[in-house]
């Protein structure tokens, strides 16, 4: 097997062709099937916010024709710029760049309709928690104010941990919650440890936090109120039209 | 040669499991096992990843240069790898996202690796094909068995399904949460090399 350099670059550089040749071929095949999927888990994530059974009786996830149609009869998708609050017409969320989604230069909203009155709002939360950026959609009821749900969705958060922010239990405390009170918004707290120990009175502004993501839970508090601030200028111009 | 072939296949089974005897792959049977259908999918990529490059590398065994004989390995074991996860997260986006990076370390699970230079390196593809679905299998086995245990014990359900009644939960019942964290996989695996070993009667001498 005493064979010369140049057989073995030859062969190493073989070998990276071979390679890339078949990566890429099946990244190009897959791409559009991979978006399908990521862009069905946005959709299924907003229906989750929005307070839809993403679940159905069997324990089974719902398909993509189902979470379509539910998008087709009740949802519609604006967006909204960051600096006036302002509706950028003819602007589609897909259309909108990645930089300006993650720089909120441009804030994507979520209308449900019934019939032709919008009675629940959802749009994209997201910062920093311990270790990574979250990703999650809050949405609110029709008075702007009560919280019908929250998710997280991506996260690099300590499994165990931080992570549990992504868990049913975590998530449901947020249901209820009211993020405008007496003319203003209230920021809405993870508190450490039980709400019960910090505000003995009860709280609708408050969740329990959990034990050992302390930091993930303010993470959480700062960009979600910071987020709700950011939508307010939209909003408050519904409040203020009735 | 058919008996030779049995023994291929068979072998890393239980005699020369190469979890519960070589232990090796620790490490991410003990991070899918929650759930059964995690481990399945897992144990599945792992079948075809080792299969898969015990079958190329077999196949280029004569021609490799020895100066660059483990980075060859290496990227032939990767490309596989990074194909089996794309699919992944094409066609089954919901597990893929739970086994996460574990998929990616197949790479470097030493099973994948070992059996290269065990195996492939040194039989026809034929039968180092066989090698590596034996070996996928063994570790497979380990896998489902310890993800049982972990999904019963822990979620009171198999594979998806409730297996303690309703009933039992209203009588008192509940979940062992500590099978659900990686230190309960431990123990079961634990346990499992123990049983192994004492019926196989393949012990450590030092």
């Amino acid at each position: 097997m005493a064979k010369g350099d140049a057989y073995t670059l030859g062969y190493a550089a073989a070998v990276c062709v071979a390679c890339s040749l078949l990566l890429s071929g099946t990244a190009a095949l897959l791409k559009s099937k991979q978006d399908f999927q990521v862009e069905l888990d946005r959709k299924v994530n907003v229906l989750k916010a929005f307070g839809v059974a993403t679940i159905d009786g069997q324990g089974r996830a719902i398909g993509g024709e189902e979470v379509e149609k539910i998008f087709g009869e009740h949802i519609s998708e604006v967006v909204l710029d960051g600096e006036t609050g302002q509706v950028l017409p003819g602007l589609a969320v897909r259309d909108v760049s990645r930089d300006d989604l993650e720089g909120k230069k441009k804030l994507p909203l979520f209308l449900w309709k019934d019939g032709d009155r919008v009675t629940r709002y959802a749009f994209p939360i997201s910062g920093k928690g311990l270790w990574s950026t979250i990703y999650g959609y809050l949405a609110l009821g029709e008075d702007l104010s009560t919280i019908l749900g929250v998710t997280f969705y991506r996260h690099g958060e300590t499994p165990g941990l931080g992570a549990e922010i992504s868990t049913d239990a975590f998530q449901k405390q947020f249901v209820g919650k009211k993020v405008f009170k007496d003319g203003r918004l209230q920021p809405i707290e993870v508190v450490k440890g039980r709400v019960a120990n910090r505000y003995p009175e009860g709280s609708d502004r408050a969740v329990d936090g959990i034990s050992g993501a302390t930091l993930t839970g303010n993470g959480i508090n700062r960009f979600l109120n910071g987020d709700l601030e950011k939508y307010e200028t939209y909003f408050a111009g519904i409040r203020g039209g009735g | 040669m058919a008996g030779n072939l049995k023994k291929v296949l068979v072998d890393p089974l239980s005699e020369n499991n190469p979890v519960t005897i070589q232990i090796l792959g620790i490490c991410s049977s003990l991070a899918v096992t929650v759930k059964l259908e995690t481990a399945l999918v897992m144990a599945i990529g792992l079948t075809v990843v080792t299969a898969g490059s015990n079958w190329v590398i077999s196949l280029l065994r004569n021609t490799i240069p020895s100066k660059i004989r483990m980075i060859v390995e290496m990227a032939v074991v990767s490309v596989l790898v990074i194909v089996a996860d794309q699919f992944l997260r094409a066609y089954l986006f919901e597990i893929s996202r739970q086994l996460s990076v574990f998929v990616g370390l197949i790479i470097t699970n030493c099973i994948v690796m070992g059996r290269l230079e065990a195996y492939a390196l040194q039989n026809p593809p034929g039968l180092s094909f066989l090698d590596g679905i034996g070996n996928g299998l063994g570790y497979s086995l380990v896998l489902v068995i310890v993800a049982s245990v972990r999904e019963i014990l822990g979620s009171g359900k198999w594979l998806g399904f409730r297996v303690i009644p309703e009933a039992a939960y209203s009588a008192g019942y509940i979940n062992n949460g500590f099978m659900l964290l990686a230190p309960g996989a431990f123990i079961v695996l634990g346990l499992l090399i123990w049983v192994q070993r004492t019926l196989s009667k393949k012990f450590e001498t030092d």
